[in-house]
């Protein structure tokens, strides 16, 4: 399932023409409305894989709720409608018959605040594979190794496995809640404004980490501060009013941006 | 900018007057709260506490009586105004015990005195039961006479001020002699009566007598009342016995059809018939060894025990219990006096009984309760001989020529804490036993308390109900708090929660004389759909996962549980219109004749199963309303972290949601309860009343709280049965306060685990 990155971060991508050998994720012409309100219009963009796409725009631009059609999280929302396909190896996720479980273990998420299970260090990371059936202990013992150090906590949590997760801080919860989610070797992760619950340091430490999980994973990211954006993120998506107004490497969207919009943005004129 | 300032300052002077106004009010509200609930507490306690009491005995005065013949018995009246004795000479005396200004009586004045024997020998004298107050002299003729004490009590006016009388009580006594003033003929053949026992039922009486060591007389005189002129007439039937050995004492019971004479170590029960006739019933054997030479008989009030009086101090209780030769006399208990026994007096009406040693010991116990009320020694040590008035408020006893009257307080001998809790042998009862019955028609009926029915009675009701409730008001939590749209959820809740304000007398009503009918009529169906519902329900969800995915995706996944109403419902039709069918097929045509029969199982129409129904259905709002707070409130981000590493909504509830929201699930179920263990109306109503000890679903029971509603009203108030019914409210108040401390301590430790942030 993982090949080895055919690119490096600092490799320009022709976005608008992935092939589908770099593409992790196409989104087509989609569209989103809650009840009669349209949240997003006509989106559509490729997500190549083992990079760090983000998302910024203002509050209310469609940012996070673009991020969590990508798994079907909507689906949850009641009033919510979802017009246009999102293709993961060519397959509409919005296909009928799709097992949204089996998606969403295709495509894990980070929510903005951590949320670690109320269990043991060990049983939240593990969760995801007991789901799955796995009950063989030395199979759950190497995932929460792996996991755990693929989320830069080992050194922090091993003496410490079988305390709550609850008495972890609220950095290392963050990274807990990573752990998990790369415990089921998810193809696409997408973290929903992962440090804005944290102080800097904590922060920094996800940076890293966000850095570090590009090397095995498709990272999809959203955030509101765009510095975040330009350190981590190899492209980048601004949004404004649920529209995707300008779609780039990073490198170009913050200096040369193409849209007025996008400059006033990143200038700090409004957001 | 200063008078704006000052503005400022002023209205926050305000604020903090209200701000400091609301925190003394709550304060105050909520130590009020604690001090209602610490009243409610110790003012149950206080009720309570009398009932665990010991007795207590305290000397008023001593005074003499100026007689020079020995006494043969001493009495009061109920007043204990007034005293009487009857001398050995045949001399009767009547004296009072306390002084008495209106009617110019000084403590020890003699106020009648007679002379009961005009003629012939006394040699024997013998009493009745103490509620008749009837005393016989023998005579050496073979003659008996009965004198009766009697006392008039009228209400004269003393004084008339402004309108208020001054009324006070005046009693007068006098000695009656029945028959007419004359003796009855007790031997026909006129031996000299040298002991003598007497009995009487109010109409016909019943005389032992001995003559001679070993000849037992037993003479029943039948009362046969003349239609034309309506007096009474006695017609006298004489029988004769000879005994192995000396007779040391004799005793005759007041329903005139039991002899008991004590020879040696052994009591001989005779039987008299209605007419008279005498046979041998059974010889009770007294081990010696054990107990020591036996010495007298004494009968307790309804005369169904006999107290055995024994050398070594000990008296050991007999009663008639059921076995295989019919009844017969067994030892049941035994109590230790501590030295040899000088006088034994039982009271009037419960089963108490003072025995003094000669050592001037007043020993006071309780039979039934095996209560060991009272060991002191009197304060004067030759104490020979003692009475009880007839309400025992007061204990007369003689020493030489010396009386002194006592304070008696013995409010509740029947009353021990292992008697409340623990197997007590009743007179009668074939074995120990756990009895609630507090009250009866009969007047030596001994009132039996134990709390043990009532309590398994409320534990039964409120097991019964929370079968019913805990799985269908937890499932419906889960399902409205987790699966339902919220706009449907908006409309389900309320409606449930309303349902928690329904009377429960109507559901009490409803259950006793609506439904439990219909139960009994249709059993089979009743518990086929009890049983076939959730089968039926779990049989249709694997039947459902077992389609193709693809026709469930077309049926829409949240169908099932539209096709699932209809499915419900024909198994409910099936069950009930199968009913008949079953029972015609299976039970011989009737279910309740079948486990009777057949079964062994007692069927009452008033069961737990229509307890358990009726009250789980006003549980389970409870439950409902704070399983689905709990369940609801299991934070979003909690259930999305989990579907969003791939658990399907099942998984997410059963490995997420349901542990978080396990502290409140659990105080659901334990309000719940807490609910059902006090619930009154519906137990009242539906459960038959009856204080059984079984876990048969189709019998009813008592509960505690229903009991207390039942028999608070017709009890007397500060009687032991009126004491217990407060203790059983206090045992109600530590059955809701244990399960709610219980809940309070788990939801904290679950809170403590599975608390989210």
């Amino acid at each position: 399932m993982i090949s080895v990155s055919p690119n490096s971060a600092s490799e320009k991508l022709d976005l608008a023409n992935l092939t589908d050998e770099q593409r992790a994720l196409e989104i087509k012409n989609l569209s989103l409305y809650y009840g009669e309100d349209r949240a997003l219009h006509d989106i559509s963009m490729s997500v190549p894989k083992h990079g760090v796409t983000a998302f910024i725009g203002p509050s209310g631009c469609g940012k996070s709720t673009l991020l969590r059609c990508i798994n079907r999280m909507n689906d949850l929302v009641e009033s919510c409608k979802v017009k246009g396909d999102i293709l993961l190896h060519g397959k509409n996720i919005y296909d009928k018959g799709v097992d949204v479980a089996a998606l969403r273990r295709r495509i894990g998420m980070v929510f903005q605040r951590p949320n670690p299970f109320p269990k043991s260090v060990y049983e939240n990371v593990v969760y995801g594979l007991r789901l799955q059936g796995v009950k063989d202990r030395r199979v759950l013992d190497e995932a929460v190794e792996r996991s755990l150090r693929g989320a830069a906590l080992w050194d922090e949590v091993k003496d410490r496995l079988n305390a709550s997760a609850y008495s972890l801080s609220g950095g290392q919860q963050q990274r807990l809640v990573i752990a998990r989610s790369i415990a089921i070797e998810p193809e696409i992760l997408l973290l929903d404004e992962p440090t804005s619950a944290l102080d800097p340091i904590s922060t920094l430490t996800i940076e890293e980490l966000i850095t570090d999980l590009k090397q095995k994973y498709t990272v999809v990211i959203v955030t509101h501060n765009m510095q975040q954006a330009a350190r981590v993120s190899d492209q980048t998506a601004f949004l404004y009013m649920g529209q995707l107004i300008e779609y780039a490497n990073t490198d170009t969207l913050f200096t040369t941006p193409m849209e007025k919009r996008t400059e006033d943005y990143i200038t700090g004129r409004y957001g | 900018m200063e008078s704006q300032t000052e503005q400022q300052l002023k209205a926050n002077q305000a604020r903090l007057i209200k701000d400091r106004l609301a925190r003394v009010g709550v304060t105050t509200g909520g130590v009020l709260v604690l001090v209602a609930l610490l009243l409610i507490f110790f003012y149950l306690l206080y009720v309570v506490q009398p009932i665990f009491e010991s007795a207590s005995v305290k000397p008023m005065h001593s005074f003499d009586i100026k007689a020079n013949d020995q006494t043969l018995a001493l009495g009061m009246e109920e007043q204990a105004e007034i005293g009487y004795r009857f001398g050995a000479s045949g001399q009767g005396e009547f004296f009072a015990l306390q002084d008495n200004k209106f009617a110019d009586r000084k403590t020890g004045d003699i106020i009648e005195q007679r002379m009961l024997v005009p003629q012939g020998q006394i040699t024997s004298f013998a009493r009745s039961l103490p509620v008749n107050q009837q005393f016989v002299y023998g005579l050496d003729n073979g003659e008996a006479i009965i004198v009766q004490p009697k006392f008039t009590v009228t209400f004269p006016e003393t004084a008339r001020t402004q309108g208020t009388r001054q009324v006070e009580r005046l009693i007068v006594p006098r000695f009656e002699t029945l028959n007419d003033e004359q003796p009855l003929q007790v031997d026909q053949q006129g031996r000299t009566l040298e002991q003598l026992a007497y009995a009487t039922d109010g109409e016909g009486m019943l005389m032992a007598a001995v003559t001679g060591a070993d000849t037992l007389l037993i003479t029943k005189f039948a009362a046969e009342q003349n239609f034309l002129t309506g007096e009474t007439s006695l017609t006298p039937k004489y029988e004769q016995r000879t005994l192995t050995a000396a007779i040391r004492d004799i005793a005759v019971t007041p329903d005139l059809n039991k002899v008991f004479a004590l020879i040696n170590n052994r009591i001989v029960v005779y039987a008299v018939s209605m007419s008279g006739t005498v046979s041998e019933s059974q010889v009770i054997t007294l081990n010696g060894r054990q107990f020591g030479q036996a010495q007298s008989l004494h009968l307790m009030p309804g005369a169904a025990t006999v107290l055995v009086t024994h050398e070594s101090g000990i008296i050991s209780q007999w009663f008639e219990v059921p076995s295989d030769e019919g009844r017969t006399f067994k030892y049941i208990r035994q109590f230790d006096a501590g030295g040899p026994i000088v006088d034994l007096e039982v009271e009037d009406y419960r089963r108490t009984f003072y025995a003094v040693t000669n050592d001037g010991k007043l020993n006071v116990f309780h039979t039934t309760s095996e209560a060991d009320l009272y060991h002191e020694a009197l304060p004067n040590l030759d104490t020979q001989m003692i009475t009880i008035d007839p309400r025992a408020n007061h204990l007369l006893a003689e020493a030489g020529s010396e009386l002194t009257l006592f304070k008696l307080n013995n409010e509740h001998p029947e009353v021990t804490w292992s008697g409340l809790w623990q197997e007590v042998w009743y007179e009668g009862y074939p074995e120990p036993s756990y009895t609630w019955q507090s009250t009866s028609g009969s007047d030596d009926f001994e009132p039996k308390f134990s709390l043990v029915p009532i309590s398994f009675g409320t534990i039964k009701a409120a097991l019964y109900a929370m079968l019913f409730a805990v799985p269908i008001g937890l499932a419906a939590a889960v399902y409205t708090a987790y699966f339902m749209s919220p706009s449907v959820r908006k409309v389900v809740k309320p409606t449930v929660e309303i349902m928690e304000a329904l009377p429960t007398v109507i559901l009490g009503f409803l259950a006793g004389l609506w439904l439990a009918p219909i139960i009994e009529a249709y059993l089979p169906g009743v518990l086929a759909v009890i049983i076939l519902t959730p089968l039926s329900i779990i049989g249709f969800a694997a039947l459902w996962q077992l389609l193709p995915s693809h026709i469930r995706t077309t049926l829409g996944e949240g169908r099932a549980s539209l096709i699932l109403v209809p499915l419900v419902l024909f198994v409910g039709w099936l069950s009930f219109s199968m009913s008949p069918w079953v029972e015609a097929l299976l039970f011989d045509g009737n279910v309740r004749g079948y486990l009777t029969n057949e079964l062994g199982v007692t069927f009452d129409q008033r069961n737990s199963l229509v307890v358990g129904i009726a009250m789980g259905f006003a549980v389970i709002p409870t439950i409902f309303s704070i399983a689905e707070d709990a369940v609801f409130s299991v934070p979003k981000h909690l259930s999305n972290g989990s579907l969003a590493l791939g658990a399907t909504p099942w998984q997410t509830l059963t490995k997420v949601v349901l542990l978080t929201a396990s502290p409140g699930i659990f105080s659901a179920v334990m309000m719940g309860l807490g609910r059902a263990v006090g619930e009154t109306m519906i137990v009242l109503m539906a459960t038959g009343n009856t204080p059984i000890m079984d876990w048969n679903i189709f019998e009813g029971m008592r509960t505690l709280s229903a009991n207390i509603a039942v028999e608070m009203p017709e009890s007397e108030v500060g009687s032991s049965h009126y004491r217990i019914l407060f203790l059983a409210a206090f045992v109600l108040f530590i059955f809701t306060f244990f399960f709610n401390t219980i809940a309070e301590f788990v939801r904290q430790r679950l809170r403590d685990k599975y608390s989210s942030m």
